[in-house]
């Protein structure tokens, strides 16, 4: 298994490096939104006398940096080209290959990962140097962020990929991607940091998946949790990546015998 | 000038044919329309929780920005981003000759060719976006009434300058399609007034690509935040990015080699 990746992963860096720009590029989405939304905060907080509840406007930066850095680490966009590859019947020549084709998303996402990250990490001291950013991050903080990232990704991909094998019966997975990506807006922690989502949208918010992925990793990164409730909010993690792993495993057996290939 | 407006009507009027043979399609394209302006709602409702004003904007000269914001993207995307790519892929395999050989202007065949009817959902969302924030403000005199449409009209002329200016590019790089895909990520920055962000991006936004200016000028017309002057500069920079853009298009048209060439 190591050497198949190690051969997928040559591969994949050398067709990424042919579109050098096109990475760059592509970076900017994970970057555009947090920083439009990290505006408005500081807007609404300079409104308030420089505070909104635990948030002053360099907490604000530090927490949008944090999540544009996470959902450059989490980003995961299989349903687009699986819905693609079901529909044009493409699926079928992976399918004969000894390898589940989920190894190649695998790859070709961290691949994207490794090529965009540099440019990102400029851009985002860019920022931080702009709006002043503060960051509480303790030791014991970076040290939680590590798992809590890589369970987010995880959470993200085996998220992003039941939700892609849904095109084996409809071969129209966008509409559904557009009612998920539209819910992650509202409470992954895009629109406002958890902690702020008014009333009941903060407890919806933390009993959907959409949070784990981005807001929580990001306030763990930033320090803007404890300890005892980082640790609390990464069981949540953990809760649902199985819950998404066994959701994908199930949903893939009985699609993949659902597949017939349109147009092939 | 009326030939072309029928031509307008004749192409409109076969995509909205081609549309209607896939009616399930139609109906989950206008209800993610729908889920996409409500939850941007929903956005702005949540910041407005913690405060009034936002940089000097009140909620309800927000919720008209907002809906100015899907008036212009919803225009950018009902003719000129199908249009473009349509364009693009046309150049990359030679196929322009068609339009060129047609008795008409290249530039209009080529820019309003193609609609995805199922936008005017978006631009009809936005419209009411806008109606809703209007029935919040308490009178608006008649300068606002009449600069606003202007305003609006301008942010579209500025959009289908900055896109037609964009697309030329692929005369000489033949794929350009992240270029487009670059404006279409900052396009994001429009739900927002221009004023918040800080320097750079304010600035990349308002000249660079005049996203927030197509959007929010129309806005600050209605909130009564636009002199004359303002609107007149509008006008002025409008028609001047449209001459500039149609001219560096004819530019373009010279360098490019038609079919297997």
């Amino acid at each position: 298994m190591i050497r198949t990746y190690r051969a997928l992963l040559v591969a994949q860096i050398q067709a990424a490096s042919q579109y050098r720009v096109q990475s760059i590029l592509w970076m900017l989405f994970s970057v555009i939104r947090p920083v439009i939304f990290l505006a408005a905060w500081v807007a609404v907080a300079n409104s308030q006398g420089g505070q909104i509840g635990a948030y002053d406007v360099r907490d604000f930066a530090a927490y949008y940096i944090c999540l544009s850095l996470v959902s450059n680490l989490t980003m995961s966009w299989n349903a687009y080209d699986f819905e693609f590859e079901v529909r044009m019947g493409r699926l079928s020549p992976k399918l004969l290959r000894p390898l589940h084709p989920i190894h190649y998303s695998v790859v070709e996402n961290l691949v994207w990962k490794l090529t965009t990250i540099i440019p990102l990490a400029i851009v985002l001291v860019f920022v931080a140097i702009t709006f002043d950013a503060r960051f509480r991050t303790t030791p014991v903080h970076l040290l939680l962020f590590l798992p809590s990232v890589l369970l987010a990704a995880a959470l993200a991909f085996l998220s992003g990929w039941a939700l892609a094998t849904l095109a084996f019966w409809t071969t129209r997975v966008h509409a559904v991607s557009t009612f998920w990506d539209r819910a992650a807006f509202i409470f992954a922690g895009q629109i406002a940091p958890l902690a702020l989502l008014p009333g009941p949208l903060q407890t919806i918010a933390l009993a959907l998946p959409f949070g784990y992925i981005l807001g929580v990793p990001a306030e763990i990164l930033r320090g803007g949790v404890t300890i005892p409730t980082a640790l609390q909010l990464m069981a949540g993690q953990v809760v649902w990546v199985v819950i998404f792993y066994f959701a994908f495993q199930r949903v893939w057996r009985v699609g993949i015998r659902q597949y017939s290939a349109v147009g092939a | 000038m009326v030939r072309y407006v029928r031509l307008l009507q004749l192409f409109f009027r076969t995509e909205l044919q081609y549309e209607l043979e896939y009616r399930l399609n139609l109906v989950l394209e206008i209800i993610q329309t729908v889920v996409v302006t409500g939850t941007s709602v929903a956005a702005i409702l949540v910041l407005f929780s913690y405060t009034t004003i936002l940089n000097g904007w009140d909620l309800s000269a927000m919720l008209v920005l907002l809906g100015c914001f899907y008036l212009v993207q919803g225009f950018g995307e009902l003719v000129l981003q199908p249009s473009f790519e349509k364009f693009m892929e046309h150049v990359r395999l030679g196929t322009l000759d068609f339009a060129l050989l047609k008795p008409a202007s290249a530039q209009f065949l080529v820019t309003v060719r193609n609609f995805q009817v199922v936008q005017l959902a978006q631009m009809g969302l936005g419209a009411i976006v806008v109606a809703v924030g209007l029935s919040r403000i308490p009178s608006i005199g008649l300068a606002e009434a009449i600069g606003f449409p202007i305003a609006l009209l301008c942010g579209f002329g500025l959009i289908y300058a900055l896109l037609l200016a964009l697309s030329t590019f692929a005369f000489w790089f033949v794929r350009v399609d992240n270029l487009m895909a670059l404006y279409w990520s900052f396009m994001d920055a429009g739900r927002f007034p221009v004023d918040v962000y800080p320097g750079w991006l304010r600035v990349t936004l308002s000249s660079a690509v005049p996203i927030g200016v197509a959007v929010t000028v129309p806005a600050q017309v209605i909130a009564g935040r636009l002199d004359p002057l303002g609107l007149g500069l509008l006008i002025l920079g409008t028609i001047a990015a449209f001459v500039l853009a149609s001219w560096f298009w004819r530019l373009g048209l010279r360098s490019y080699t038609g079919a297997s060439a």
